[in-house]
């Protein structure tokens, strides 16, 4: 390992950890930042408010199937669950994965058919549409995978406001990719992504916010 | 492979990147409500693993399409405090104890220097989205319904072979809200030693 990239990335968690601390109250009814609704209940949704919210950009990457995706057409209309990861990553990608489709299917029909559920790979080298198409539909065969070169992959994750995948060697020629933190949910009304998912959140959240922002878009007042 | 054409608002996402490590950080709201109950009391004893002062329930290991995978499970300990310093198992040449870190807007895998601490009179957890063994190289891929060894060397305990049941998961939030329910009967079960 890598001195270095030690210190690097444990300057980085001291700073994350530092953001955390001053950006939080620690308490989850009293902060203020609008999660309240207008008659003062609880927030209605449990998925983290980011603000400004990210836009879905406007790309054209390569599909699960090898077919060219139109990012703004195909989910014209649609709540889109987008979220980066990669197919050789066996902890919180395979998570939220399960825990999307278990939701899925327990909600109604008429939810599950408005949720489009897209994985774009943070790891294009060992992506393939093929390899996207295997690991997506040993969740679901609906889930998209999203794939491209590695610039535009890179470009697209910083379009999203995510820092673009580094990855850590491991040895023996292995490596894990860094990638997102989280799912972002985009609202088919503005295209925004003004509620993102955590690791740690799951089946709750998605039972819960689901139908919501299927419903309204996200509307919190 | 065809053209690829992306224009993106960058203005946007730059201001995105500094927003959202502030942002995602607040938005969880009650984590913590499931009262500090850590103690694996749902776990019939049967499904239990002895090694020294310390006791393994709920592992399993998750099924993939490709050559990685991860084994999970809990260990509590009775004694004084013990580490998990090493995994093996004969369906991975590459095994690796990893913990993941989330900075800002991205996570990631490493491998947890020194290991598991298992604290004294206390438990480690090895749970998606905090730390589990790493299995790579797999020889084959894992499916539902198979079984795996991993076998685990703790600093003072020693080792012991697990035989691991393969799911395609134990999701957190359900593992934070009810317990582990659908755990299997033969979870985990000493193998040889």
């Amino acid at each position: 390992m890598n001195q270095t990239r030690r210190i690097a990335a444990l300057t980085a968690v001291v700073l994350f950890g530092a953001l955390l601390a001053t950006a939080c109250g620690g308490s989850n009814d009293d902060d203020g930042n609008g999660s309240e609704n207008g008659d003062g209940t609880a927030p209605e949704y449990l998925g983290a408010v980011i603000a400004p919210p990210p836009s879905m950009p406007e790309a054209i990457l390569l599909d699960e199937n090898g077919e060219e995706f139109d990012l703004q057409e195909e989910t014209d209309g649609y709540v889109t669950l987008l979220y980066v990861g990669y197919t050789h990553c066996p902890d919180i990608c395979p998570t939220h994965l399960h825990e999307i489709d278990v939701a899925l299917r327990q909600l109604d029909e008429d939810v599950a058919s408005k949720v489009k559920v897209i994985m774009a790979t943070a790891d294009p080298e060992r992506d393939t549409p093929e390899q996207l198409k295997q690991y997506l539909d040993s969740f679901n065969e609906s889930f998209v995978g999203l794939t491209g070169p590695r610039e535009l992959m890179d470009q697209f994750q910083v379009a999203l406001g995510l820092q673009p995948a580094t990855r850590t060697d491991i040895g023996n020629g292995n490596y894990t990719v860094n990638h997102a933190a989280y799912v972002m949910a985009f609202t088919p009304d503005d295209r925004l992504a003004h509620l993102v998912y955590p690791s740690g959140m799951g089946m709750r959240e998605w039972l819960n916010d689901l139908p919501l922002l299927v419903e309204k878009g996200y509307d919190p007042e | 492979m065809k053209r690829f054409r992306a224009r993106f608002g960058l203005m946007l996402a730059l201001v995105a990147v500094l927003a959202i490590p502030l942002a995602v950080a607040c938005g969880g709201d009650d984590d913590d409500d499931d009262g500090g109950d850590p103690t694996p009391t749902e776990m019939a004893d049967g499904d239990a693993v002895t090694v020294g002062d310390l006791t393994i329930t709920g592992g399993w290991v998750r099924t993939t399409t490709n050559d990685v995978s991860a084994a999970y499970m809990m260990v509590k300990n009775d004694g004084l405090e013990d580490t998990l310093v090493a995994a093996a198992s004969p369906i991975s040449p590459m095994v690796q104890l990893h913990e993941v870190i989330t900075e800002g807007s991205s996570s990631k895998m490493q491998q947890k220097e020194g290991g598991f601490t298992v604290p004294a009179q206390g438990m480690v957890e090895l749970k998606p989205g905090g730390y589990h063994i790493m299995l790579m190289n797999l020889t084959e891929p894992l499916e539902e319904g198979d079984e795996v060894e991993v076998t685990v060397t703790f600093e003072k305990a020693g080792e012991v072979t697990l035989t691991l049941p393969v799911q395609k998961a134990e999701g957190t939030s359900m593992d934070m809200d009810s317990g582990h329910g659908g755990m299997g009967s033969e979870t985990p079960t000493m193998g040889g030693n």
